[in-house]
């Protein structure tokens, strides 16, 4: 099932008097449960994309919609809600808060949807097990690790059980080691949870964990692949439209479909830390 | 639910404020002075009003009251000359709910002494004051305890034709207890007074406060009055126009001030021009006149206290800026506008509630401390006051003062495009 849709997403803003166009007509589907990198050079667009594919931001023009929901229609407090409640974010330079323990990080969410201070530690306890953090529970972000960090603010982006996860750069600030965990954390999110995993990123290594790789170049879709593989190019570049992706498509994997070779569906248990 | 979040956005502000110890306690320094001058001087303010009136109920009692001349009292434009008035004591003594009636009156008139040994007496224009003998008996917090020299006594109902010497003119008349004077009045009224006392000399360093309100006409004064009864006026000086004071207590179970209201009305109706105060009157007066001083110095603290507010305001656009990208991260986890702005207006608001407290126990020490510096110098008991009503309100408005200087940094950080936040380096 298609959870996210883009249809001719045109993105424009404005940087002192000139007009940027960082998305041109972009189309793009991403199912349920899929693994999905973005890659592309800087000023492609992929932070752009990023930001309306977790309701940060609308498009100026085209349609995005988020399990079923169009963007463009949604009131400032309903894109709040929307996502609050269905996305998690994970940024390159974690952004946790500096004044909380990595316990209230993950509570912040929970805190904002009004959930009750026992259910919320609970859960968040569990979700820092779930990491691999279990001890360090009572830590400042700035007493613990980048790999660590980086954990804090997964197990931050699943407070609220979303069902989609957005990394942006997510090993960016990681070293080799810290970095694979952290990517096969996000994969058994996607094959334990049925998450949907968007990884925006430059990493090669990133790449080999996602089911289908989307390379952005000027705004538009330029090329696709199935994991591991070099992504074809389309040639489409300065076409209105960027060509369609999904269902068609015989080099992705049938989304919805339980993705990935080894997902066995152990939701509970599954210490997706390395 | 509501309370719930606003009682997690109180820890989310408490732990930014405590992340930034320094600078939150610079803040709060800032508000505290303004506070602490507020406290310290409206305090010292209440105190000043509650020691002067229970100084005033003391010396007054609350079921006596003055009459002075017309418009004497918060009045007119020449509110506070005593001038002198006419008087009817008989009517004022038979008006309902007068218990006793007391005046004093005074003229200038010639006075003989009595011959020396060489036959010369010495005579000349003096102070004549008449004075009703309940003057002395009934109204002693007014008059304080009045001496005369031993074998003396002061005057009782019934004298007529006798007088009570200040001890410095008894001295340069030459005269004792038994001698008589000689006092002219108007129309060749004459009458030879027989000396039944002599005050006793004013004390050194007499300046103890006690009693002496209004009415000094004793030990204070220059000491060459010659007192009389006052119903000898009447025989001197025809019927009084001349009553400098009248002091009366009601009858128990009377109002005071339907009473005064009453004595005042009978005696304009007999052409008097006088008007009747009470300590209602009185206490109303002190109050008027103590509470704009101390709105005058509250006034002054409120500087302080604006400034402490923009010191607030300043951090809270500082912290605004620095955690731009924590405001964007909040709003990436699901905190709505509203959400932000109720945090950061916390957060400024407790800056100042921390202000007011601090500020509230430094004020009441700072004029505790000050009252009894003021009640040493002026020799009296300072009363300190720490009105709960006071610090209720202190302590609501200092949070209100760093609420109300966070409200534009919090809609600023509310208003913060979340993209443009979380780009923000």
């Amino acid at each position: 099932m298609t959870l996210l849709r883009m249809a001719g997403v045109t993105k424009e803003y404005k940087l002192g008097k000139t007009v940027v166009r960082a998305l041109r007509g972009l189309d793009l589907e991403i199912a349920e449960g899929e693994i999905v990198a973005i890659m592309g050079p800087s000023g492609s667009g992929k932070s752009t994309l990023m930001h309306i594919l977790g309701a940060l931001d609308t498009p100026t023009h085209g349609t995005a919609t988020i399990d079923g929901a169009d963007l463009a229609e949604l009131r400032e407090g309903q894109l709040v809600a929307l996502r609050g409640k269905k996305v998690g974010f994970v940024f390159q330079t974690f952004n946790l808060i500096q004044t909380l323990s990595a316990l209230q990080n993950v509570e912040l969410p929970m805190i904002f949807q009004g959930i009750s201070r026992s259910e919320r530690t609970r859960r968040a306890k569990d979700l820092l097990t779930r990491v691999g953090l279990a001890d360090r529970i009572r830590h400042k972000p700035n007493e613990l690790s980048g790999g660590e960090r980086q954990r804090v603010a997964i197990a931050r982006a699943l407070a609220n059980d979303p069902e989609i996860i957005l990394a942006d750069e997510p090993t960016g600030n990681l070293d080799t080691e810290s970095g694979s965990a952290i990517l096969a954390l996000l994969k058994g999110l996607s094959e334990s949870d049925g998450k949907t995993v968007i990884l925006v990123t430059h990493d090669p290594e990133a790449a080999e964990i996602a089911h289908r790789v989307i390379r952005l170049r000027d705004g538009c879709v330029s090329g696709e692949a199935g994991a591991g593989r070099e992504a074809t190019s389309t040639d489409s570049r300065g076409q209105e439209a960027g060509p369609r992706h999904g269902e068609g498509e015989a080099s992705a994997p049938s989304p919805g479909t339980s993705p990935g070779a080894g997902a066995a569906g152990e939701s509970e248990g599954g210490d997706g830390s390395a | 639910m509501v309370v719930r979040k606003l009682l997690d956005f109180l820890q989310l502000a408490g732990r930014s404020i405590l992340h930034r110890k320094m600078r939150s306690w610079l803040t709060v320094i800032g508000v505290f002075i303004g506070i602490t001058a507020v406290v310290a001087l409206i305090s010292i303010g209440l105190g000043l009003e509650r020691t002067i009136n229970e100084q005033v109920s003391g010396v007054f009692g609350v079921d006596n009251f003055v009459i002075l001349s017309g418009n004497t009292f918060g009045g007119g434009p020449h509110g506070g000359d005593a001038g002198e008035y006419a008087l009817d004591l008989e009517l004022l003594k038979s008006i309902e709910g007068v218990k006793v009636a007391a005046a004093l009156r005074e003229r200038t008139g010639f006075v003989q002494g009595q011959p020396d040994a060489e036959g010369n007496t010495l005579q000349g224009f003096l102070p004549v004051m008449g004075l009703s003998a309940e003057l002395m008996t009934e109204f002693k917090s007014f008059t304080g305890e009045l001496e005369v020299m031993p074998g003396g006594r002061l005057f009782e109902p019934g004298d007529v034709e006798v007088a009570v010497l200040d001890y410095e003119i008894s001295r340069r008349l030459g005269v004792e207890v038994g001698d008589t004077i000689l006092v002219a009045g108007d129309d060749s009224n004459e009458l030879n007074l027989t000396i039944i006392g002599i005050m006793a000399p004013p004390e050194e360093e007499d300046d103890d406060s006690e009693g002496g309100f209004g009415v000094s006409f004793s030990s204070g004064s220059d000491g060459d009055t010659i007192n009389v009864p006052y119903e000898t006026m009447d025989l001197l000086w025809g019927p009084a126009d001349d009553v400098l004071v009248t002091l009366v207590r009601t009858e128990p179970g009377y109002d005071v001030d339907d009473v005064a209201d009453r004595a005042e009305e009978a005696l304009n109706d007999r052409g008097s021009d006088i008007s009747a105060v009470t300590y209602t009157d009185i206490s109303e007066a002190i109050g008027t006149m103590t509470s704009t001083i101390s709105a005058f110095l509250a006034g002054i603290a409120g500087i302080s206290l604006l400034v402490g507010g923009v010191g607030v305001m300043n951090t809270m656009f500082t912290s605004v800026l620095e955690r731009t990208k924590e405001i964007g991260v909040m709003k990436a986890v699901g905190a709505k506008n509203s959400h932000v702005w109720t945090i950061f207006l916390i957060e400024s608001g407790l800056m100042g509630l921390v202000g007011g407290i601090v500020g509230t126990l430094l004020g009441l020490g700072l004029s505790a401390v000050a009252s009894s510096f003021i009640g040493r110098f002026f020799d009296i008991d300072l009363i300190v006051v720490a009105s709960p009503l006071l610090i209720a309100y202190t302590l609501i408005g200092s949070f209100g003062i760093g609420a109300l200087a966070g409200l534009w940094p919090a809609w600023r950080a509310s208003r913060l495009p979340v993209v443009d936040a979380l780009r923000y380096e």
